[in-house]
């Protein structure tokens, strides 16, 4: 017990160690202890452990979607009509963020100097985030100049990154707009069917256009991985994975010039006449196909893909101009004068007059006690349908519709497409409509045939003939029906799809013509009622006037159409229209300009056709390369 | 060489094996931990030739150097994970609170071995002898080696011989301490001990870290993912994986079976060091192996305590198993001096007397 004990002593017999109390109880809980924690380990381990082993692989493996590329879509020569452009995010993974409070609260102040969110909302966001190991956008939509930034400082902020995203950006979108539409992220409603076919909730879908009709081409296949992560959210190693495959490349038919040139005829002529909206469709009169679909006023599709603040989009829904209605497709408007095809047709081939026949075309008509005025306050003196169709004679056409009557004239309306809603590549294609007895009936609620609203009357029928009285159509429906005049009767489906490329560059699928139905009548009465046309646009000192100030020849057939809507009476608003096909032999175009409540359509629609016509024949090659 | 301890480091070897392994796995810097293992393992022969009662007269030099140490680290430690604990010495850290652990024992040890037994007055020395180190400990701020400290101090009490009463006066003066503690601490040290007490506070730092080392544990299961194949450990997941919470990385790989082997290793060594203190040739010798089994179970109840989730977080290592030169090597030192005790024990027909532990006289059997 004392340091002056003799040192090392090798060898002897080991003495018997004397274990005393304390000693023991020292050894005793050491024992003890150890066997706390060996309860406690096998609890964890083998109890808990399954559930343990789960949370484990929840932490480490993640399923990540891969999006696909959306299709993009051309003209029909390859101009890109939009583009998949990156937008840059800033994301943090919680459980990244430095451990201690110190470091974390820097890394915070830094992060909201550089995205610009309040240091407060950053620390609620990520420390409340549910799973500390998934990614939280702290930043959406980061400027190119920002992401640069954030880059750079990136490897001093751990558990943050930079996550990439592709948007839409539309070429031109107060031209194009409404025929490409825009894509949104899915809504309420929409989740319920398009998760079964695969869609993720926070997908982006076509919401209009043609990025909503071709949504099924266009998506492409979103690939996915299952990846392992370690803590600070970086792969470490990718487990399985599918590649995305990108969407199809969509050539529209559209001819991007010809398109911006009726978008800008159609706005300067809204312009000289103090309008504000219109639409025009020009349409190949031999495949259906869509050469330019213009709706005015238009609305920058951009927004919607780039993020739309709520002002930008009350402004839209409260315009009384209503922007976002594209009135090609789903304007509704009564054809007035450019339905007088129809009749003619009708009472040509049902017998009740020739080409050769002469009516009347006095300044009104009586029918049972009431008057029904022809645009004119005199009389026209005695003329064949040609002449009626190029002076516009309302009375005489008053005359065929009596002679044809209502249920004869509406079959021959829907026999060129009147009251059908196109099978065009996109959603919201209205069908206008077509009366006859039996829809007045039924529109009018209470059955009551004694009663004028119910009863479809005389007057109906007369008007019904000059394009009136209940009779909608669309831009979309006048220009399909102008092409089955100009190509002898047949009505095609109008399209906006020329071919379709795979993302290999493969062709997919050229467009086929498709007839939805032959108007049932002779050569000679369709020809008839063309030469009628041709006589319209050819008159002196009228339509003609139009092509001889643009020096376009009057080669074609055309019609004007003044519409009255809301109600009946003298002096109702008008809504103007022309409708024409060209060149009269062998006809490439066909086209229809709509100028809402335009007063007269000579002065007002004609001239827009004429100056897209114009354009038409000056870039003849491009457009038909 | 019959009088050496064989068990005892082939135990301790095959520990520092198995944390050689695991830090090798929580791809830390393994090389250094082998060299510390290899550095640790020349200090634990130099300790074990070394006559450890020679240690007794330069304890009072020891304790002074103790406490300097822990005030250079004050004033010129480098921090890291926001405490400041690193002295650099030649290139190398050294953590003066892991070193103090060691020196304390000693120094305890040879203070209490004067006496044969503990009165009121011998007591309060050691109780104040232990104040200043942790007082300067906690100021770091390290509140679980402050505890550790504390622990091992009440341990080697025990053993010396204190009574009930004295142990659960401290015990009590603890208790009641405890409320006021808060108030004597500064910002983010207040902070600290708040969270150390309530890790929920705090789900991103100690919260984050208590429930990741219990997935890795859990996880681990009866066999193991087997060595190299952890994810909480191998991805990161589980914060300080060869240090503070080498032993979940441990468990995740080994599971339950090995858990349950390094846990018995641990036993058996603890075991063994009491053994030593059994035979000591002097009351110096048999508290200072003492000690170093205090040292060892507080920080193996500790680590593994936490890792489990059975106690708070505190940065203390596994011995022998967690990366880190000073503690390795101190842990060695320690183990070397309890084999130079073990060596130097009673002779065969040597008489002593044991006051404290009431045997006058025993013959060993030939």
């Amino acid at each position: 017990m004392t340091s002056q004990e003799p040192p090392i002593a090798l060898g002897g017999v080991a003495p018997k160690p004397r274990w005393s109390l304390r000693v023991a109880a020292a050894a005793a809980t050491a024992i003890l202890v150890i066997g706390v924690l060996a309860v406690k380990l096998a609890q964890l381990q083998v109890t808990d452990g399954t559930h343990l082993a789960a949370l484990a692989l929840a932490n480490s493996v993640r399923h990540v979607v891969l999006e696909a590329d959306r299709g993009i879509i051309y003209d029909r020569h390859g101009a890109a009509l939009v583009q998949n452009s990156p937008v840059w995010s800033i994301a943090v993974v919680p459980a990244g963020l430095p451990s201690d409070a110190r470091d974390r609260t820097k890394e915070l102040i830094e992060l909201a100097h550089l995205s610009g969110v309040p240091e407060g909302t950053l620390a609620t966001e990520l420390l409340a985030a549910p799973d500390l190991f998934a990614p939280v956008t702290v930043k959406a939509n980061l400027a190119q100049a920002d992401e640069l930034a954030v880059s750079e400082r990136l490897p001093d902020l751990p558990g943050a990154s930079i996550t990439q995203r592709s948007v839409r950006t539309y070429v031109d979108p107060m031209v194009f707009g409404h025929v490409l539409g825009y894509v949104g992220p899915i809504d309420g409603l929409q989740i319920r069917q398009l998760k079964a076919v695969g869609y993720q909730p926070d997908e982006m879908v076509g919401k209009v256009g043609v990025e909503a009709g071709l949504e099924s081409l266009l998506r492409g296949m979103d690939g996915w991985a299952d990846v392992e992560v370690d803590a600070r959210g970086q792969v470490v190693k990718v487990l399985a994975a599918r590649a995305p495959v990108a969407g199809d490349a969509v050539y529209l038919s559209l001819d991007a010039g010809l398109q911006k040139a009726t978008a800008v005829s159609l706005a300067a002529g809204l312009t000289r006449d103090n309008k504000l909206a219109g639409a025009s469709v020009v349409i190949d009169p031999s495949s259906g196909e869509v050469l330019a679909m213009v709706s005015l006023p238009g609305y920058d599709t951009n927004l919607f893909t780039h993020g739309i603040s709520r002002a930008d989009y009350d402004r839209l829904l409260k315009d009384p101009e209503k922007p976002l209605l594209n009135r090609a497709i789903a304007g509704q408007y009564a054809p007035g004068s450019t339905f007088k095809m129809v009749t003619a047709t009708a009472g040509l081939q049902e017998g009740k007059i020739t080409a050769q026949t002469l009516l009347s075309c006095p300044p009104y008509i009586n029918v049972n006690g009431w008057i029904y005025h022809n645009w004119a306050s005199y009389s026209l003196g005695w003329m064949n349908v040609a002449k009626a169709l190029a002076t516009s004679c309302d009375t005489f056409f008053y005359q065929v519709a009596s002679m044809v009557g209502d249920v004869t004239l509406a079959r021959y309306a829907r026999a060129f497409g009147f009251g059908q809603a196109k099978g065009i590549e996109m959603p919201g294609v209205m069908p206008g409509l077509v009366p006859d007895r039996i829809w007045k009936q039924l529109e009018c609620g209470v059955p009551d045939l004694n009663s004028d609203a119910c009863r479809w009357t005389e007057g109906d029928t007369i008007t019904f003939g000059i394009g009136q009285s209940y009779l909608l159509t669309t831009p979309l429906n006048q220009a399909v029906y102008v092409a089955a005049v100009a190509n002898g009767g047949r009505v095609l489906r109008p399209t906006l799809v020329h071919f379709v490329r795979d993302p290999a560059g493969q062709l997919m699928s050229r467009q086929q013509t498709e007839v939805t139905g032959t108007v049932p009548a002779s050569a000679d009465n369709i020809q008839a009622v063309r030469e009628g046309m041709r006589e319209e646009i050819n008159r002196p000192y009228n339509m003609n006037y139009w092509f001889r100030a643009a020096g376009v020849p009057a080669d074609g057939g055309g019609k004007t159409g003044t519409a009255q809507w809301g109600g009946s009476g003298l002096d109702l608003p008008t809504h103007a229209w022309f409708v024409f096909f060209a060149p009269y032999a062998q006809p490439e175009i066909a086209l229809s300009v709509f100028v809402e409540r335009g007063e007269l359509s000579e002065v007002e629609a004609a001239p827009i056709g004429v100056d897209i016509m114009k354009f038409y024949r000056s870039n003849l090659g491009s457009i038909r390369a | 060489m019959s009088r050496l301890d064989r068990l005892q480091p082939l135990v301790a070897f095959m520990l520092a094996t198995l944390g050689v392994m695991t830090v090798f796995s929580a791809r830390a810097d393994w090389v250094r931990q082998v060299i510390w293992v290899l550095l640790g393992a020349s200090v634990y022969v130099a300790a074990a030739l070394f006559d450890y009662r020679r240690l007794r007269p330069i304890a009072p030099a020891l304790y002074g150097g103790m406490l300097l140490l822990l005030v250079a680290v004050r004033l010129v430690g480098h921090s890291a994970l926001g405490a400041r604990r690193w002295l650099a010495v030649a290139g190398f850290p050294l953590e003066p609170s892991e070193l103090s652990k060691l020196l304390l024992v000693v120094v305890l040890a040879a203070y209490l071995s004067r006496q044969e037994r503990v009165s009121w007055r011998t007591f309060g020395g050691a109780l104040g002898m232990v104040a200043a180190p942790a007082a300067l400990v906690i100021s770091q701020p390290d509140l679980g080696t402050t505890l550790v400290l504390l622990a091992v101090a009440l341990g080697i009490l025990f053993l010396a011989g204190a009574r009930p009463v004295q142990l659960a006066s401290v015990v009590v003066v603890a208790i009641t301490a405890v409320p006021l503690l808060p108030h004597l601490l500064y910002g983010y040290q207040r902070r600290r001990l708040e969270i150390f007490l309530d890790p929920a506070q705090d789900p991103l730092g100690a919260g984050y870290s208590l429930l990741q080392a219990r997935i890795a544990v859990g996880s681990g299961g009866l066999f193991g993912r087997g060595w190299l194949h952890g994810l909480q450990g191998q991805l990161g997941f589980v914060p300080e994986r060869a240090t503070d919470f080498v032993f979940a990385t441990f468990a995740e790989e080994f599971g339950l079976l090995g858990s349950l082997v390094l846990l018995t290793l641990f036993g058996v060594l603890l075991v063994r060091l009491l053994r030593t203190a059994t035979v000591a040739s002097d009351r110096f010798g048999e508290l200072l192996a003492g000690g170093t089994f205090c040292v060892v179970l507080v920080q193996v109840v500790e680590n593994v305590g936490m890792n489990i989730g059975l106690l708070p977080i505190a940065g203390i290592p596994l011995p022998l198993i967690s990366y880190g030169g000073s503690a390795t090597i101190t842990t060695f030192a320690a183990l070397g001096l309890v084999q130079s005790v073990m060596l130097r024990r009673r002779r065969v027909a040597h008489q002593e007397r044991l006051p404290s532990l009431g045997t006058i006289t025993r013959r060993a059997q030939a």
